[in-house]
Protein backbone atom coordinates (compact mmCIF):
# COMPACT_ATOMS: atom_id res chain seq x y z
CA UNK A 1 0.00 0.00 0.00
CA UNK A 2 2.82 2.37 0.91
CA UNK A 3 4.72 1.68 -2.30
CA UNK A 4 1.55 2.00 -4.34
CA UNK A 5 0.82 5.33 -2.72
CA UNK A 6 4.31 6.62 -3.36
CA UNK A 7 4.08 5.69 -7.03
CA UNK A 8 0.78 7.52 -7.30
CA UNK A 9 2.38 10.51 -5.62
CA UNK A 10 5.19 10.69 -8.15
CA UNK A 11 2.73 10.30 -11.00
CA UNK A 12 0.56 13.07 -9.69
CA UNK A 13 3.44 15.48 -9.15
CA UNK A 14 4.62 14.77 -12.69
CA UNK A 15 1.12 15.43 -14.03
CA UNK A 16 0.88 18.73 -12.17
CA UNK A 17 4.31 19.82 -13.38
CA UNK A 18 3.45 19.03 -17.00
CA UNK A 19 0.17 20.87 -16.66
CA UNK A 20 1.96 24.02 -15.51
CA UNK A 21 4.48 23.62 -18.31
CA UNK A 22 1.68 23.36 -20.87
CA UNK A 23 -0.01 26.46 -19.54
CA UNK A 24 3.19 28.48 -19.66
CA UNK A 25 3.83 27.18 -23.15
CA UNK A 26 0.32 28.15 -24.26
CA UNK A 27 0.82 31.55 -22.74
CA UNK A 28 4.04 31.91 -24.66
CA UNK A 29 2.31 30.95 -27.88
CA UNK A 30 -0.36 33.50 -27.29
CA UNK A 31 2.16 36.16 -26.46
CA UNK A 32 3.81 35.48 -29.79
CA UNK A 33 6.93 33.47 -29.00
CA UNK A 34 7.82 30.52 -31.15
CA UNK A 35 7.18 27.11 -29.62
CA UNK A 36 10.69 25.74 -29.27
CA UNK A 37 12.29 28.66 -27.48
CA UNK A 38 9.67 28.94 -24.76
CA UNK A 39 9.51 25.26 -23.82
CA UNK A 40 12.59 25.03 -21.54
CA UNK A 41 11.49 28.17 -19.76
CA UNK A 42 8.00 26.72 -19.28
CA UNK A 43 9.35 23.49 -17.85
CA UNK A 44 11.73 25.44 -15.64
CA UNK A 45 8.95 27.60 -14.19
CA UNK A 46 6.81 24.51 -13.61
CA UNK A 47 9.60 22.64 -11.85
CA UNK A 48 10.47 25.58 -9.62
CA UNK A 49 6.81 26.04 -8.71
CA UNK A 50 6.23 22.40 -7.83
CA UNK A 51 9.48 22.15 -5.93
CA UNK A 52 8.69 25.33 -4.00
CA UNK A 53 5.34 24.06 -2.86
CA UNK A 54 6.87 20.67 -2.10
CA UNK A 55 9.60 22.17 0.02
CA UNK A 56 7.66 24.75 1.99
CA UNK A 57 4.18 23.21 2.13
CA UNK A 58 4.17 23.04 5.93
CA UNK A 59 5.15 26.69 6.41
CA UNK A 60 2.70 27.82 3.73
CA UNK A 61 -0.22 26.03 5.33
CA UNK A 62 0.69 27.21 8.83
CA UNK A 63 0.92 30.81 7.67
CA UNK A 64 -2.32 30.51 5.70
CA UNK A 65 -4.37 29.10 8.53
CA UNK A 66 -2.75 31.12 11.30
CA UNK A 67 -1.85 27.95 13.18
CA UNK A 68 0.37 28.34 16.23
CA UNK A 69 2.83 25.55 16.97
CA UNK A 70 2.66 24.49 20.62
CA UNK A 71 4.83 22.39 22.88
CA UNK A 72 4.04 19.97 25.64
CA UNK A 73 3.52 22.53 28.41
CA UNK A 74 0.90 24.52 26.42
CA UNK A 75 -1.57 21.66 26.06
CA UNK A 76 -0.34 18.56 27.87
CA UNK A 77 -3.34 16.40 27.07
CA UNK A 78 -3.39 17.19 23.37
CA UNK A 79 0.34 16.69 23.13
CA UNK A 80 0.04 13.41 25.02
CA UNK A 81 -2.65 11.96 22.84
CA UNK A 82 -0.81 12.87 19.65
CA UNK A 83 2.28 11.24 21.11
CA UNK A 84 0.30 8.07 21.87
CA UNK A 85 -0.78 7.76 18.25
CA UNK A 86 2.76 8.51 17.09
CA UNK A 87 4.06 5.63 19.20
CA UNK A 88 1.39 3.35 17.76
CA UNK A 89 2.43 4.32 14.24
CA UNK A 90 6.17 4.00 14.87
CA UNK A 91 6.81 7.35 13.17
CA UNK A 92 8.64 10.49 14.33
CA UNK A 93 6.75 13.01 16.46
CA UNK A 94 5.20 15.77 14.33
CA UNK A 95 4.78 19.38 15.41
CA UNK A 96 1.44 20.02 17.07
CA UNK A 97 -0.37 23.27 16.29
CA UNK A 98 -3.55 25.03 17.36
CA UNK A 99 -5.74 27.23 15.15
CA UNK A 100 -7.93 29.81 16.89
CA UNK A 101 -11.24 28.91 15.29
CA UNK A 102 -14.54 27.88 16.77
CA UNK A 103 -15.30 25.48 13.92
CA UNK A 104 -14.26 21.95 14.90
CA UNK A 105 -11.61 20.85 12.45
CA UNK A 106 -8.14 19.42 12.13
CA UNK A 107 -5.56 19.01 9.41
CA UNK A 108 -2.17 17.54 8.74
CA UNK A 109 0.52 18.97 6.50
CA UNK A 110 4.21 18.74 5.73
CA UNK A 111 6.24 17.23 2.93
CA UNK A 112 7.39 14.12 4.84
CA UNK A 113 6.97 12.59 8.30
CA UNK A 114 10.04 14.48 9.55
CA UNK A 115 8.45 17.84 8.70
CA UNK A 116 4.85 16.99 9.53
CA UNK A 117 2.50 19.30 11.40
CA UNK A 118 -0.84 18.27 12.87
CA UNK A 119 -3.17 21.15 13.73
CA UNK A 120 -6.38 21.25 15.71
CA UNK A 121 -8.84 24.12 15.97
CA UNK A 122 -9.76 25.38 19.42
CA UNK A 123 -13.31 24.36 18.50
CA UNK A 124 -12.50 20.69 18.09
CA UNK A 125 -10.67 20.66 21.43
CA UNK A 126 -13.82 21.95 23.08
CA UNK A 127 -16.43 19.65 21.57
CA UNK A 128 -14.53 16.37 21.64
CA UNK A 129 -13.46 14.08 24.45
CA UNK A 130 -10.09 12.40 24.74
CA UNK A 131 -11.04 9.24 22.87
CA UNK A 132 -12.51 11.18 19.96
CA UNK A 133 -9.48 13.43 19.72
CA UNK A 134 -7.27 10.37 19.70
CA UNK A 135 -9.25 9.07 16.73
CA UNK A 136 -8.82 12.41 14.96
CA UNK A 137 -5.09 12.46 15.72
CA UNK A 138 -4.82 8.92 14.33
CA UNK A 139 -6.63 9.96 11.14
CA UNK A 140 -4.29 12.92 10.65
CA UNK A 141 -1.24 10.83 11.47
CA UNK A 142 -2.45 8.36 8.84
CA UNK A 143 -2.42 11.19 6.29
CA UNK A 144 1.18 11.83 7.23
CA UNK A 145 2.04 8.12 7.02
CA UNK A 146 0.40 7.77 3.59
CA UNK A 147 2.12 10.96 2.33
CA UNK A 148 -1.28 12.51 1.58
CA UNK A 149 -0.23 15.81 3.08
CA UNK A 150 2.51 16.37 0.54
CA UNK A 151 0.36 15.40 -2.41
CA UNK A 152 -2.60 17.52 -1.49
CA UNK A 153 -0.44 20.52 -0.65
CA UNK A 154 1.46 20.41 -3.92
CA UNK A 155 -1.65 19.65 -5.93
CA UNK A 156 -3.52 22.56 -4.42
CA UNK A 157 -0.66 25.04 -4.78
CA UNK A 158 -0.01 24.08 -8.36
CA UNK A 159 -3.69 24.08 -9.21
CA UNK A 160 -3.92 27.53 -7.68
CA UNK A 161 -0.93 28.74 -9.66
CA UNK A 162 -2.40 27.44 -12.91
CA UNK A 163 -5.72 29.09 -12.22
CA UNK A 164 -4.00 32.37 -11.41
CA UNK A 165 -1.78 32.23 -14.48
CA UNK A 166 -4.54 31.48 -16.95
CA UNK A 167 -6.75 34.08 -15.35
CA UNK A 168 -4.01 36.65 -15.85
CA UNK A 169 -3.56 35.67 -19.49
CA UNK A 170 -7.28 35.75 -20.17
CA UNK A 171 -7.34 39.30 -18.93
CA UNK A 172 -4.37 40.26 -21.08
CA UNK A 173 -6.18 38.83 -24.06
CA UNK A 174 -9.39 40.62 -23.22
CA UNK A 175 -7.78 44.00 -23.07
CA UNK A 176 -5.75 43.45 -26.20
CA UNK A 177 -2.46 43.12 -24.36
CA UNK A 178 0.30 40.77 -25.30
CA UNK A 179 2.71 41.44 -28.07
CA UNK A 180 0.49 41.70 -31.03
CA UNK A 181 2.83 43.87 -33.09
CA UNK A 182 5.87 41.64 -33.35
CA UNK A 183 4.04 38.36 -33.33
CA UNK A 184 4.82 35.84 -36.05
CA UNK A 185 3.75 32.31 -35.09
CA UNK A 186 0.80 33.69 -33.16
CA UNK A 187 -0.85 34.98 -36.29
CA UNK A 188 -1.81 31.41 -37.09
CA UNK A 189 -5.47 31.30 -35.94
CA UNK A 190 -5.43 27.56 -35.17
CA UNK A 191 -2.49 27.96 -32.80
CA UNK A 192 -4.18 30.89 -31.16
CA UNK A 193 -7.38 28.95 -30.60
CA UNK A 194 -5.43 25.97 -29.26
CA UNK A 195 -3.59 28.09 -26.76
CA UNK A 196 -6.85 29.71 -25.72
CA UNK A 197 -8.39 26.28 -25.18
CA UNK A 198 -5.46 25.19 -23.04
CA UNK A 199 -5.75 28.32 -20.97
CA UNK A 200 -9.43 27.65 -20.36
CA UNK A 201 -9.17 23.92 -19.76
CA UNK A 202 -6.04 23.84 -17.62
CA UNK A 203 -7.63 25.28 -14.46
CA UNK A 204 -10.46 22.77 -14.78
CA UNK A 205 -8.00 19.92 -15.20
CA UNK A 206 -6.09 21.14 -12.17
CA UNK A 207 -9.25 21.21 -10.07
CA UNK A 208 -10.12 17.69 -11.19
CA UNK A 209 -6.66 16.44 -10.28
CA UNK A 210 -6.91 18.04 -6.88
CA UNK A 211 -10.28 16.56 -6.03
CA UNK A 212 -9.09 13.13 -7.20
CA UNK A 213 -6.39 13.40 -4.60
CA UNK A 214 -8.53 14.07 -1.60
CA UNK A 215 -11.42 11.77 -2.44
CA UNK A 216 -9.80 8.37 -2.28
CA UNK A 217 -7.43 9.24 0.49
CA UNK A 218 -9.89 10.09 3.25
CA UNK A 219 -11.26 6.55 3.52
CA UNK A 220 -7.78 5.11 3.40
CA UNK A 221 -6.71 7.44 6.21
CA UNK A 222 -9.66 6.28 8.33
CA UNK A 223 -8.56 2.68 7.90
CA UNK A 224 -4.90 3.41 8.58
CA UNK A 225 -5.83 5.47 11.63
CA UNK A 226 -7.84 2.60 13.08
CA UNK A 227 -4.89 0.32 12.43
CA UNK A 228 -2.86 2.61 14.70
CA UNK A 229 -5.31 2.85 17.59
CA UNK A 230 -7.23 -0.44 17.11
CA UNK A 231 -10.18 1.57 18.29
CA UNK A 232 -12.68 2.43 15.54
CA UNK A 233 -15.16 3.82 18.07
CA UNK A 234 -13.06 6.93 18.81
CA UNK A 235 -12.88 8.13 15.22
CA UNK A 236 -16.45 7.04 14.54
CA UNK A 237 -17.75 9.12 17.45
CA UNK A 238 -15.58 12.04 16.34
CA UNK A 239 -17.08 11.93 12.84
CA UNK A 240 -20.56 11.76 14.33
CA UNK A 241 -19.85 14.88 16.32
CA UNK A 242 -18.62 16.61 13.17
CA UNK A 243 -21.69 15.47 11.23
CA UNK A 244 -23.99 16.82 13.91
CA UNK A 245 -22.07 20.08 14.02
CA UNK A 246 -21.73 20.76 10.32
CA UNK A 247 -24.41 23.43 9.85
CA UNK A 248 -23.02 25.50 12.68
CA UNK A 249 -19.53 25.30 11.27
CA UNK A 250 -20.52 26.45 7.83
CA UNK A 251 -22.33 29.49 9.11
CA UNK A 252 -19.56 30.52 11.42
CA UNK A 253 -16.87 30.08 8.84
CA UNK A 254 -18.34 32.02 5.93
CA UNK A 255 -16.25 35.05 6.66
CA UNK A 256 -13.07 33.01 6.65
CA UNK A 257 -14.15 30.79 3.78
CA UNK A 258 -14.59 33.81 1.55
CA UNK A 259 -10.96 34.73 1.96
CA UNK A 260 -9.83 31.16 1.47
CA UNK A 261 -11.79 30.58 -1.71
CA UNK A 262 -10.22 33.56 -3.36
CA UNK A 263 -6.73 32.65 -2.35
CA UNK A 264 -4.83 30.36 -4.70
CA UNK A 265 -4.01 28.23 -1.67
CA UNK A 266 -7.47 27.44 -0.52
CA UNK A 267 -8.44 25.44 2.51
CA UNK A 268 -8.37 22.04 0.86
CA UNK A 269 -4.62 22.21 0.39
CA UNK A 270 -4.35 20.58 3.75
CA UNK A 271 -6.08 17.28 4.07
CA UNK A 272 -9.01 18.31 6.17
CA UNK A 273 -10.93 15.89 8.22
CA UNK A 274 -13.96 17.91 7.35
CA UNK A 275 -15.74 18.66 4.08
CA UNK A 276 -14.16 15.83 2.20
CA UNK A 277 -15.67 13.91 -0.64
CA UNK A 278 -16.77 10.60 0.83
CA UNK A 279 -19.79 11.61 2.86
CA UNK A 280 -19.39 11.44 6.61
CA UNK A 281 -22.24 8.94 6.86
CA UNK A 282 -20.40 6.50 4.64
CA UNK A 283 -17.21 6.82 6.64
CA UNK A 284 -19.12 6.37 9.91
CA UNK A 285 -20.77 3.22 8.53
CA UNK A 286 -17.38 1.81 7.52
CA UNK A 287 -15.98 2.41 10.99
CA UNK A 288 -19.01 0.83 12.56
CA UNK A 289 -18.42 -2.28 10.47
CA UNK A 290 -14.89 -2.42 11.86
CA UNK A 291 -16.23 -2.12 15.40
CA UNK A 292 -18.50 -5.09 14.85
CA UNK A 293 -15.58 -7.42 14.66
CA UNK A 294 -14.56 -7.50 11.03
CA UNK A 295 -11.19 -6.13 11.88
CA UNK A 296 -8.20 -8.08 10.75
CA UNK A 297 -4.83 -6.50 11.01
CA UNK B 1 31.88 -13.32 -25.17
CA UNK B 2 28.11 -13.47 -24.89
CA UNK B 3 28.19 -16.31 -22.41
CA UNK B 4 30.64 -14.42 -20.19
CA UNK B 5 28.29 -11.47 -20.11
CA UNK B 6 25.39 -13.78 -19.28
CA UNK B 7 27.35 -15.42 -16.45
CA UNK B 8 28.41 -12.05 -15.09
CA UNK B 9 24.80 -10.85 -15.20
CA UNK B 10 23.60 -13.91 -13.29
CA UNK B 11 26.31 -13.42 -10.66
CA UNK B 12 25.39 -9.76 -10.25
CA UNK B 13 21.69 -10.62 -9.93
CA UNK B 14 22.38 -13.30 -7.31
CA UNK B 15 24.59 -10.89 -5.36
CA UNK B 16 21.89 -8.21 -5.45
CA UNK B 17 19.34 -10.74 -4.22
CA UNK B 18 21.55 -11.83 -1.31
CA UNK B 19 22.28 -8.22 -0.34
CA UNK B 20 18.56 -7.42 -0.48
CA UNK B 21 17.64 -10.35 1.76
CA UNK B 22 20.44 -9.60 4.20
CA UNK B 23 19.57 -5.92 4.47
CA UNK B 24 15.88 -6.69 4.84
CA UNK B 25 16.54 -8.97 7.80
CA UNK B 26 18.87 -6.48 9.49
CA UNK B 27 16.45 -3.62 8.94
CA UNK B 28 13.47 -5.49 10.42
CA UNK B 29 15.61 -6.69 13.33
CA UNK B 30 16.56 -3.08 14.08
CA UNK B 31 12.92 -2.00 13.92
CA UNK B 32 12.13 -4.63 16.57
CA UNK B 33 14.97 -3.39 18.79
CA UNK B 34 13.83 0.22 18.44
CA UNK B 35 10.27 -0.79 19.24
CA UNK B 36 11.42 -2.52 22.40
CA UNK B 37 13.45 0.53 23.38
CA UNK B 38 10.28 2.61 23.00
CA UNK B 39 8.44 0.27 25.40
CA UNK B 40 11.26 0.69 27.91
CA UNK B 41 11.18 4.48 27.57
CA UNK B 42 7.47 4.54 28.32
CA UNK B 43 7.78 2.07 31.20
CA UNK B 44 10.50 4.23 32.73
CA UNK B 45 8.30 7.28 32.40
CA UNK B 46 5.64 5.43 34.29
CA UNK B 47 7.94 4.32 37.09
CA UNK B 48 9.13 7.94 37.35
CA UNK B 49 5.56 9.11 37.86
CA UNK B 50 4.83 6.67 40.66
CA UNK B 51 6.67 8.32 43.63
CA UNK B 52 4.75 11.52 42.96
CA UNK B 53 1.48 9.61 42.72
CA UNK B 54 2.15 7.69 45.92
CA UNK B 55 2.91 10.92 47.80
CA UNK B 56 -0.23 12.59 46.50
CA UNK B 57 -2.46 9.67 47.42
CA UNK B 58 -0.82 9.39 50.86
CA UNK B 59 -1.73 13.00 51.55
CA UNK B 60 -5.43 12.20 51.30
CA UNK B 61 -5.73 8.46 51.86
CA UNK B 62 -2.77 7.41 54.01
CA UNK B 63 -4.53 4.37 55.42
CA UNK B 64 -4.91 2.67 52.02
CA UNK B 65 -1.64 0.94 52.88
CA UNK B 66 -2.29 -2.26 50.93
CA UNK B 67 -2.86 -0.60 47.61
CA UNK B 68 0.05 1.81 48.12
CA UNK B 69 2.48 -0.91 49.07
CA UNK B 70 1.51 -3.10 46.16
CA UNK B 71 2.29 -0.23 43.79
CA UNK B 72 5.65 0.43 45.45
CA UNK B 73 6.57 -3.27 45.35
CA UNK B 74 5.49 -3.63 41.73
CA UNK B 75 7.48 -0.52 40.86
CA UNK B 76 10.73 -1.84 42.28
CA UNK B 77 10.16 -5.18 40.54
CA UNK B 78 9.63 -3.31 37.27
CA UNK B 79 12.81 -1.27 37.71
CA UNK B 80 14.84 -4.45 38.26
CA UNK B 81 13.41 -6.41 35.30
CA UNK B 82 15.52 -7.23 32.24
CA UNK B 83 14.74 -9.00 28.99
CA UNK B 84 11.42 -9.17 27.20
CA UNK B 85 9.58 -11.83 29.29
CA UNK B 86 10.62 -10.33 32.67
CA UNK B 87 9.85 -6.78 31.65
CA UNK B 88 6.49 -7.88 30.31
CA UNK B 89 5.58 -9.73 33.53
CA UNK B 90 6.61 -6.80 35.75
CA UNK B 91 4.73 -4.43 33.45
CA UNK B 92 1.54 -6.47 33.90
CA UNK B 93 1.93 -6.49 37.70
CA UNK B 94 2.45 -2.75 37.86
CA UNK B 95 -0.51 -2.06 35.60
CA UNK B 96 -2.74 -4.09 37.91
CA UNK B 97 -1.37 -2.47 41.08
CA UNK B 98 -1.90 1.00 39.63
CA UNK B 99 -5.42 0.16 38.60
CA UNK B 100 -6.09 -0.99 42.14
CA UNK B 101 -4.70 2.22 43.65
CA UNK B 102 -6.74 4.40 41.33
CA UNK B 103 -9.84 2.36 42.11
CA UNK B 104 -9.52 2.95 45.86
CA UNK B 105 -8.79 6.63 45.33
CA UNK B 106 -12.26 6.90 43.75
CA UNK B 107 -13.59 6.92 47.33
CA UNK B 108 -11.78 10.17 48.23
CA UNK B 109 -13.49 13.21 46.71
CA UNK B 110 -10.82 15.60 48.06
CA UNK B 111 -8.09 13.56 46.40
CA UNK B 112 -10.02 13.36 43.14
CA UNK B 113 -10.53 17.11 43.16
CA UNK B 114 -6.89 18.04 43.80
CA UNK B 115 -5.20 19.67 40.82
CA UNK B 116 -2.07 17.64 41.33
CA UNK B 117 -3.99 14.38 41.22
CA UNK B 118 -5.90 15.40 38.10
CA UNK B 119 -2.67 16.24 36.29
CA UNK B 120 -1.11 12.99 37.49
CA UNK B 121 -4.10 11.02 36.32
CA UNK B 122 -3.82 12.46 32.82
CA UNK B 123 -0.10 11.69 32.79
CA UNK B 124 -0.67 8.14 33.99
CA UNK B 125 -3.56 7.49 31.63
CA UNK B 126 -1.49 8.77 28.73
CA UNK B 127 1.58 6.79 29.75
CA UNK B 128 -0.57 3.70 30.08
CA UNK B 129 -1.83 4.27 26.53
CA UNK B 130 1.70 4.88 25.29
CA UNK B 131 2.89 1.66 26.89
CA UNK B 132 0.01 -0.20 25.27
CA UNK B 133 0.70 1.33 21.86
CA UNK B 134 4.42 0.70 22.16
CA UNK B 135 3.64 -2.94 22.97
CA UNK B 136 1.32 -3.17 20.00
CA UNK B 137 3.91 -1.67 17.66
CA UNK B 138 6.58 -3.98 19.09
CA UNK B 139 4.46 -7.07 18.57
CA UNK B 140 3.58 -5.98 15.04
CA UNK B 141 7.26 -5.53 14.21
CA UNK B 142 8.11 -8.89 15.80
CA UNK B 143 5.41 -10.53 13.74
CA UNK B 144 6.73 -9.20 10.43
CA UNK B 145 10.34 -9.91 11.43
CA UNK B 146 9.59 -13.46 12.52
CA UNK B 147 7.59 -14.13 9.38
CA UNK B 148 10.56 -12.98 7.34
CA UNK B 149 12.90 -15.18 9.42
CA UNK B 150 10.76 -18.28 9.14
CA UNK B 151 9.70 -18.20 5.51
CA UNK B 152 11.74 -18.81 2.38
CA UNK B 153 13.79 -16.99 1.15
CA UNK B 154 14.43 -15.00 4.36
CA UNK B 155 14.98 -18.17 6.40
CA UNK B 156 17.99 -19.08 4.22
CA UNK B 157 19.84 -15.95 5.27
CA UNK B 158 19.23 -15.76 9.03
CA UNK B 159 22.58 -17.48 9.65
CA UNK B 160 24.40 -15.01 7.41
CA UNK B 161 22.73 -12.01 9.06
CA UNK B 162 23.19 -13.53 12.54
CA UNK B 163 19.56 -12.88 13.52
CA UNK B 164 16.83 -15.17 14.80
CA UNK B 165 13.13 -14.92 15.66
CA UNK B 166 12.38 -12.47 18.49
CA UNK B 167 10.01 -13.08 21.43
CA UNK B 168 6.58 -11.46 21.55
CA UNK B 169 5.82 -9.09 24.40
CA UNK B 170 3.10 -10.88 26.28
CA UNK B 171 1.40 -9.28 29.24
CA UNK B 172 -0.21 -11.53 31.80
CA UNK B 173 -2.95 -9.07 32.68
CA UNK B 174 -5.67 -10.03 30.18
CA UNK B 175 -7.20 -6.56 30.27
CA UNK B 176 -4.00 -4.91 29.20
CA UNK B 177 -4.01 -6.82 25.94
CA UNK B 178 -7.25 -5.27 24.80
CA UNK B 179 -7.35 -2.06 22.85
CA UNK B 180 -6.16 0.72 25.14
CA UNK B 181 -8.91 2.70 26.76
CA UNK B 182 -8.64 6.23 27.96
CA UNK B 183 -10.42 5.60 31.21
CA UNK B 184 -8.03 4.54 33.88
Amino acid sequence: MQAHNRRKTVLLLAAMTSLVAIVVWAAGLYAGYTTVGILPIAVGIALIGTWGSYYSSDKLVLAMTGARVIDESDAPQLYNLVHEVVIASGMPMPKVAIVEDRAPNAFATGRDPEHAVIAFTTGILQVMDREQLQGVAAHEMAHVANRDTLVSAVAATTAGAIALLSDLLMRMMWFGGGRRDNREGGSNPILLIASLLVLILAPIAAMLLRSAVSRSRESLADATGVQFTRNPAGLRRALETLAADSTVVNQRSTAVAHVWIESPLDSSMSSKLFATHPPLEERIANLRALENGQFDN
Amino acid sequence: MGTYIAIAAVIVLVALFVVGQYNGLIRLNNVVSEAFAQIEVQLRRRTDLIPNLVETVKGYAAHEKDALERVIAARSAATAAHGVPDVAAADGQLTQALRGLLAVSEAYPDLKASANFIALQEELASTENKVAFARQYYNDSVRSFNTKCQTIPGSLFTGLAKVSARPFYEVEDPEARNAPKVQF
